[in-house]
């Protein structure tokens, strides 16, 4: 037992030893209610932390302001949870999350956000006291965003306490820090908010089949694909040998796509509506003298990116770039280049270029 | 057909040898079955030695893939001859797996 604490800092410190299988019970029941509930709203967070307080900081807390405290229950951060989200606009929903899973002790909670001075600065974290609704030892939920525990995190480190004067030119550099990550945050949940109404207007755009409007992007392309635009022409490869078609993404072909110089939507319907004939002959060349009765459905886009290559006087190099950026760099990639070329020489579409 | 499980650093590898047509299928299907359980291992399939793959064959292959993902393992195909790697390049199966 510590020798620094009178009788009553002793007695506390018993009922700590006594307590910590129950606290250690509530911090995996909380931890999990909280995960579960943040899951089931689709609330993704940066990370959820939390600690039971070690022995010697408790008796450091004893030591500091004992006197304060007539019961174990009294001391209201002996299990702390900590949620930090990625957006200033989700510690909100994480509270409204909490409030509605917890009983919150009102009387002991800050919302540091609403307590700064015009000139005041200060990391804005909103701290809960909470128990159980069946009852339970209170404990601290913490709720920040990732800037605001980076701050917290580099002032603990500095070591300064809010309560401690300092230099003015500190103090100045403090509040530039504070209001640059509020601005910070502010311009990550306003990035977020024009994000989410630019994919709400791509899907308007697609849906309404204006696509020389819509930029060629990973969310555009992701909405164009919705449009099943390369069914036609995997079905019909497909019924060469009444094949099974095995779902596959295409996502990792919009380099290549951007790379043939396309830019719009409109491009790229255009692209899959002037190469579609060859794409299903030179599939038809490579699949008809085979019994192949499984294709992925990436197959169509593949034989049309060929086709795109073979047209523009690409010729091998330009099919082994295909075949590099879709699958991997890899010394196999220009046999097969070498092979898809011999099969694709004597189709109509090379003539072009011969 | 012969088939040979291994574990090798933490990878599940399975070897094949000679031909997987339709007819080795069904005997190729069962020597796989410790790979369903490959939770927390990637896998690796050695086709070093493998001679021709039919339809069939693929459709082991990709059953072995639809287990693993979910799981959280990665699927590698291994050692492929020239043959079988265009045999996934015209089925368009070289997008679905990942090659060493």
């Amino acid at each position: 037992m510590s020798q620094q604490l009178d009788m009553q800092g002793q007695a506390l410190l018993e009922q700590y030893r006594e307590c910590l299988p129950q606290l250690k019970e509530l911090e995996q029941v909380v931890s999990a209610m909280i995960s579960q509930a943040l899951g089931q709203q689709h609330l993704e967070v940066a990370a959820i932390e939390h600690r039971i307080k070690t022995e010697e900081s408790f008796i450091g807390k004893l030591e500091r302001k004992g006197d304060k405290y007539h019961d174990i229950s009294d001391i209201t951060d002996l299990l702390g949870f900590r949620i930090i989200t990625f957006y200033s606009d989700d510690v909100d929903k994480v509270a409204a999350i909490v409030k509605q899973l917890l009983e919150v002790d009102w009387s002991n909670s800050v919302d540091k956000r609403k307590l700064h001075q015009l000139t005041s600065f200060g990391y804005n974290s909103l701290h809960y006291i909470c128990r159980l609704k069946e009852g339970s030892f209170p404990f601290e939920v913490q709720m920040r965003t990732a800037l605001q525990h980076a701050w917290s995190a580099i002032e603990h480190d500095l070591g300064y306490k809010g309560n401690v004067k300092l230099l003015p030119d500190f103090r100045r550099q403090f509040s530039r820090l504070a209001g640059m990550l509020e601005l910070i945050d502010n311009e990550f949940n306003r990035l977020r908010s024009d994000i989410t109404d630019y994919r709400r207007q791509v899907q308007s755009l697609v849906g309404l089949g204006r696509l020389d409007e819509v930029f060629l992007t990973v969310d555009s392309y992701k909405s164009y694909l919705s449009l099943h635009p390369f069914d036609r022409l995997n079905q019909r490869i497909a019924a060469v040998n009444q094949a099974e078609l095995v779902p596959a993404s295409v996502t990792n072909y919009l380099s290549v796509l951007e790379h043939f110089g396309l830019e719009t939507l409109g491009d790229l319907q255009k692209f899959i509506d002037y190469n579609s004939d060859d794409a299903y002959q030179l599939a038809l060349s490579q699949l008809a003298i085979t019994d192949l009765d499984i294709l992925s459905e990436s197959v169509g886009l593949q034989n049309l990116c060929y086709v795109h290559v073979l047209k523009n006087g690409g010729g091998r190099m330009g099919l082994k770039y295909v075949l590099d950026s879709v699958n991997g760099p890899h010394p196999g990639n220009a046999i097969l280049a070498d092979s898809i070329y011999e099969t694709a020489r004597h189709l109509p579409f090379m003539a072009i270029n011969t | 057909m012969k088939t040979k499980f291994k574990e090798e650093n933490n990878d599940y590898v399975m070897y094949f040898e000679g031909r997987l047509d339709t007819a080795a299928a069904p005997q190729t299907e069962k020597d796989m079955s410790p790979l369903l359980d490959c939770e927390g291992h990637d896998v690796i399939l050695d086709c070093s030695k493998l001679e021709y793959i039919s339809s069939s064959g693929l459709r082991i292959f990709l059953s072995v893939l639809k287990t693993a993902k979910p799981l959280g393992s990665r699927v590698y195909i291994r050692g492929i001859n020239d043959a079988l790697r265009s045999v996934f390049a015209i089925t368009g199966f070289n997008n679905l797996f990942e090659f060493k």
